[in-house]
């Protein structure tokens, strides 16, 4: 199987559905003959023409809203948002009118739209563009929201977003875009609102995103040789979330760390602990059930603070130890 | 001025408690109210609440210690307050040298008890609910309404027994029959794991030398029968003294009540209710067997609590019917069922089984004519109580014989208190109360 990365992974996907089904077609900014503020639609807009790759205004709300209405009309569009700071500029139109419609119109139509956008810190952006909102995104019913943290999930979801009837918020990692993993060449879609073990381990459950997802597998390895076995759990989907699983992982190791870089405070560790502790796993947990998120601050500009903002390897390491070793 | 953290007194009878940890360190900033160290008195494991919010300083006692009541064990530094406001340690108990630093004026538990500052809602709530505004602790500069909830509050949770566990380890302590209460915690602030159960379970297993038999772990309260029973019989010597009573009288008078009983839809009255009325009746006439003894001197109690051997799920509770000899037959019939329900769901509080001045333990339900019992201390004496038989007796001068219900009522005194012919005469006035009830209106 060809190794290829994440960001390579997503055009795969986009590529491949734009050849498989007509209605699929890009906008957004700068994705045309700059390729797009991070490359990922490098090559495309000579492939499919302006028609199908299609450059906008820098205006969000415009954006999602016409994508919005395509959508409506029988399309199938994808639309990129730069950053996803920016997402918050068309929450009227992603949550009032996307998330709404299926419902408000008895299910007479669908919204089957897909909203890329690329979240995160690790690049020295600064504030305004460097959050993790994905915990925001979650409180909209009849949104879904995707979260892939490799290749071969990056592609097989967005193909399956890109086919589900409902608005899909495509949440990326910047910071992941450059790294490599196997993926096939061929079709294959990943169903939204399933979740997988990364590492099975009888010790902790670990559930983590995006990024997180790769930190804690690279402690998983190095506590594995000192004997504490980490399963390390990625809900892939935030909405719908995949409890079931999480709840399944806890009843076997009794223990569950939550970690994400979004802010800690109103982050969707919450919602997962929530789940587990009022479910039947209770029972079975022995030590506290603790969360790792975001420090509470914007992400400062300065590359030394912005590393110690959100949680790093170090940090899962000792969270990790603490609770295994009993001194949690 | 800092405020004095002392050894709170949860028992009437209660000297001294063990500290089995403190989950608080020097330094650390408490709440008032919130948990800051566990105790261990002779019946249960107890919290012990901040007396104030503040950080906490000075612990005098570390974890294990056994320490008399209302003895400082700790202080708490208001905001503001520095280790220098601490009164001086008092190593240098012969020489005192700084005259104006003097602990021993400090009120031992609310700096509020020389002038009250209340809020007038506090006031009316104390008055209300029978709060002693005294004894309510300030979180600010006054006494205000909530700090008397709170106190409120706080008195009710006391007898509570709290264990910390996790919810794993609580549901495998209930899946092997282990109690909670049996097991050191292996986390922290001694917190128990699932995995301390599980040790626990196979180190019961393991002792049994090979031989088969199921090991059940001492539950606390088992430990409290065991200690306490050994102790009675170590160090009061026991006398027993075994009655006749011709029931004839008895009988036909709870025969008349039950007919009023029904009447009034309540339950009928046992035999044990009317036992423990002419008791009472008796220990008022006998303040010897209502006695406890203390080395140096022997206290002849005010009060006649009469305590009624019962059975809980995992043992022997003794639960206590307060002020017995000021009660009617039908109200002692209703609290000893009352009680004796609680008793076997379990749901006892301290209160239920503290203060009793003698006991009566029936086993005559279950056909047993007559039995020793061992004094509950530190009560002097004990009744055990057989059951009503219908058997041939002489009944008068003329070797008449005739068949009448006869218990045999069997006295257990502590002869440190009470001398042999003492008890002869309580017991034959016992005797003459059932066999002639009507006396009791005398």
């Amino acid at each position: 199987m060809p190794e290829i990365s994440y960001l390579e992974a997503i055009r795969q996907a986009l590529w491949q559905e734009m050849k498989r089904d007509e209605r699929v077609f890009l906008l957004g900014e700068d994705i045309g003959c700059y390729g797009g503020a991070f490359g990922l639609t490098h090559g495309m807009l000579d492939e499919f023409g302006p028609e199908r790759i299609r450059e906008t205004p820098i205006s969000e709300a415009t954006i999602v809203a016409t994508a919005i209405g395509a959508s409506l009309l029988g399309m199938r569009p994808v639309a990129e948002i730069m950053f996803m700071d920016f997402i918050l500029l068309t929450l009227d139109q992603l949550a009032n009118q996307a998330a709404k419609m299926r419902f408000m119109f008895g299910g007479r139509t669908t919204v089957p739209m897909v909203v890329r956008m690329p979240a995160g810190s690790g690049t020295g952006a600064a504030s305004q563009h460097s959050q993790s909102l994905e915990s925001v995104l979650m409180h909209f019913p009849g949104l879904k929201v995707v979260n892939p943290s490799t290749p071969y999930d990056a592609k097989g979801l967005m193909l399956a977003a890109i086919r589900d009837p409902n608005p899909v918020c495509f949440v990326e990692h910047k910071v992941l875009y450059k790294t490599k993993g196997e993926v096939p060449e061929g079709d294959y879609t990943i169903p939204l609102g399933v979740g997988e073990i990364k590492r099975a381990g009888r010790d902790i459950t670990v559930v983590a995103n995006n990024i997180m997802v790769m930190k804690t597998l690279h402690v998983a390895e190095k506590l594995s040789e000192a004997g504490i076995e980490v399963e390390v759990i990625d809900p892939r989907t935030l909405l719908p979330l995949d409890t079931q699983t999480i709840i399944d992982s806890v009843l076997r190791t009794g223990r569950l760390l939550v970690v994400h870089e979004a802010c800690q405070t109103g982050g969707w560790a919450g919602e997962v602990i929530a789940s587990v502790v009022g479910s039947p796993a209770f029972d079975y947990i022995d030590t506290p059930v603790r969360r790792l998120g975001g420090k509470d601050i914007p992400i400062p500009y300065n590359r030394g603070l912005e590393k110690i903002a959100i949680p790093q390897e170090d940090d899962i390491e000792q969270e990790i130890r603490a609770m295994v070793e009993g001194r949690i | 001025m800092p405020v004095p953290f002392i050894m709170p007194k949860f028992d009437m009878d209660q000297e001294k408690a063990t500290i089995i940890s403190w989950s608080k360190k020097e330094g650390d900033f408490i709440k008032f109210d919130e948990t800051v160290l566990t105790v261990e008195t002779e019946k249960v494991a107890i919290d012990v609440p901040a007396p104030a919010t503040g950080t906490l300083a000075r612990i005098l006692f570390k974890d294990g210690d056994v320490v008399p009541v209302t003895k400082v064990i700790a202080y708490v530094l208001k905001e503001g307050e520095t280790l220098a406001d601490l009164p001086k340690a008092q190593e240098s108990q012969g020489t005192p040298s700084k005259p104006e630093v003097a602990p021993v004026s400090q009120p031992a538990i609310a700096p509020a008890a020389v002038t009250l500052h209340a809020t007038p809602v506090a006031v009316r709530m104390a008055k209300e609910e029978g709060v002693d505004l005294a004894q309510v602790p300030a979180a600010g500069d006054r006494v205000t309404r909530g700090d008397v909830e709170r106190f409120i509050a706080h008195q009710k949770t006391l007898g509570r027994v709290a264990i910390p566990a996790t919810p794993a380890a609580r549901r495998v302590a209930q899946e092997s029959r282990v109690a909670l209460e049996t097991i050191a915690g292996s986390g922290p602030r001694g917190r128990v794991q699932a995995a301390d159960v599980l040790a626990s379970v196979k180190t019961a297993s393991a002792s049994t030398n090979g031989r088969e038999a199921e090991l059940v772990p001492l539950t606390s309260m088992r430990r409290t029968i065991a200690e306490r029973m050994q102790q009675s019989f170590r160090e009061s010597p026991h006398i027993a003294l075994t009655a006749e009573v011709d029931m004839s009288e008895a009988e036909s008078i709870r025969r008349l009540f039950n007919m009023q009983t029904e009447k009034q839809g309540q339950p009928r009255i046992t035999v044990t209710a009317l036992i423990i009325k002419v008791v009472a009746w008796a220990l008022l006439r006998h303040p010897y067997l209502n006695a406890s003894f203390h080395g140096d001197s022997i206290s002849l109690w005010k009060d006649v609590n009469i305590g009624v051997a019962a059975a809980a799920p995992h043992g022997l509770v003794v639960p206590v019917l307060r002020n017995a000899d000021r009660l009617g037959v039908s109200e002692i019939n209703m609290q000893v069922t009352e009680l004796a329900g609680r008793a076997r769901e379990n749901k006892l509080r301290l209160e239920d089984v503290q203060g009793g001045t003698f006991t009566v333990s029936n086993l005559g339900m279950f056909g047993i004519r007559q039995f020793r019992a061992v004094i509950n201390p530190p009560e002097s004496a004990i009744l055990a109580v057989g059951s009503v038989v219908r058997k041939p007796v002489v009944v008068d001068g003329e070797d008449h014989v005739g068949v009448r219900p006869v218990l045999s009522l069997t006295l257990s005194a502590d002869h440190r208190v009470i001398d042999g012919i003492v008890a002869a005469r309580f017991l034959s006035d016992l005797v003459t109360g059932l066999e002639s009830p009507s006396l009791l209106l005398y």
